[in-house]
């Protein structure tokens, strides 16, 4: 399982054919606790074979950037509509990471996305889980998709 | 509604038996996605033939207090331990009401908690999933149990 290249194919391929945004990934951040400096984040839980949470962490104005291209629209303030977009995001995500691994013989089923957004959040992992954070960059700024999983 | 019941004894079982903290149910009500300040929540997805999440939501206060009766000892500030035992609070809230709803074992699977805390967040869930919140108290303290599902047709 390499996770960063899954993230960054899955990402790329649902950026380029559901949002139609132009997206660049980065080498996958070292490990260890970044605040990552966002504002809008979705995430989303799998478990099967693994137990996983996926999540798309962005600052407010990729979030908007992100969620207007999706959903055709200019987008000012992070609404309702931006937190869907973006909730819709992480669950295409998590579906494109889900059938790359059938592959490898894993096994996942997925949760329902949770938004998290604020002024001043940070979100953590249990101990002992791995966690592989890459980021994308788009004209507007970055933004990362990190997923944290054990074994089950 | 019934998903009220099984977040009040699901609370009031792991927080008796693995936290030795009485903890008080009040009126069940819709959490309209409102800000969290100065919080830590600890949420756990739920995944299977009913999809969902079930989460926690703790002033650090309350985060400490339950943290210190947890772990038997002393904590002072949101550190990694605070942010490990409510996650791990989560997930033995969500693994009771699993065993509720889905006596089995076969319908539901539970992902990896995560805590989520800072000095201003909100914390929503999206899909159309249906949604209830328990508010508890114990010492003065207070905290939130909230579930949602959905039950895929």
């Amino acid at each position: 399982m390499d996770f960063a290249k899954i993230i960054a194919e899955t990402t790329e391929e649902i950026f380029n054919c559901m949002i139609f945004i132009d997206i660049a990934a980065s080498p996958p951040l070292e490990s260890g606790k970044q605040a990552i400096g966002c504002h809008v984040s979705a995430m989303i839980g799998l478990t099967g074979d693994l137990s996983a949470m996926l999540g798309i962490h962005c600052p407010n104005t990729v979030g908007l950037a992100v969620a207007g291209a999706m959903l055709g629209m200019e987008l000012d303030e992070v609404d309702a509509d931006v937190k869907d977009a973006l909730g819709e995001i992480s669950n295409m995500l998590a579906g494109g990471i889900k059938e790359r691994l059938i592959t490898e013989n894993i096994s996942l089923e997925l949760a329902i996305p949770t938004a998290v957004t604020g002024q001043s959040y940070v979100i953590s992992a249990p101990k002992g889980s791995q966690r592989v954070v890459v980021p994308f960059t788009i004209s507007q700024g970055q933004f990362f998709v990190e997923i944290k999983y054990q074994l089950n | 509604m019934e998903n009220a019941q099984h977040i009040i004894d699901a609370t009031q079982e792991i927080f008796s038996s693995m936290i030795m903290l009485e903890v008080a149910p009040g009126e069940s009500f819709i959490r309209n996605n409102d800000k969290l300040i100065n919080s830590i929540s600890g949420i756990v997805g739920l995944a299977g033939a009913t999809k969902g999440m079930l989460a926690i939501h703790m002033t650090n206060a309350a985060a400490l207090a339950v943290t210190t009766a947890f772990l038997g000892m002393d904590v002072e500030e949101i550190d990694d331990d605070v942010r490990d035992a409510i996650g791990e609070l989560a997930n033995m809230l969500a693994g009771s009401i699993k065993s509720i709803l889905d006596p089995s074992g076969s319908d539901i699977k539970l992902s990896m908690p995560s805590a989520i805390y800072g000095e201003d967040y909100s914390v929503d869930c999206l899909a159309g999933a249906q949604a209830v919140t328990v508010p508890f108290t114990f010492d003065g303290l207070g905290f939130l149990v909230e579930l949602q599902l959905r039950k895929d047709s």
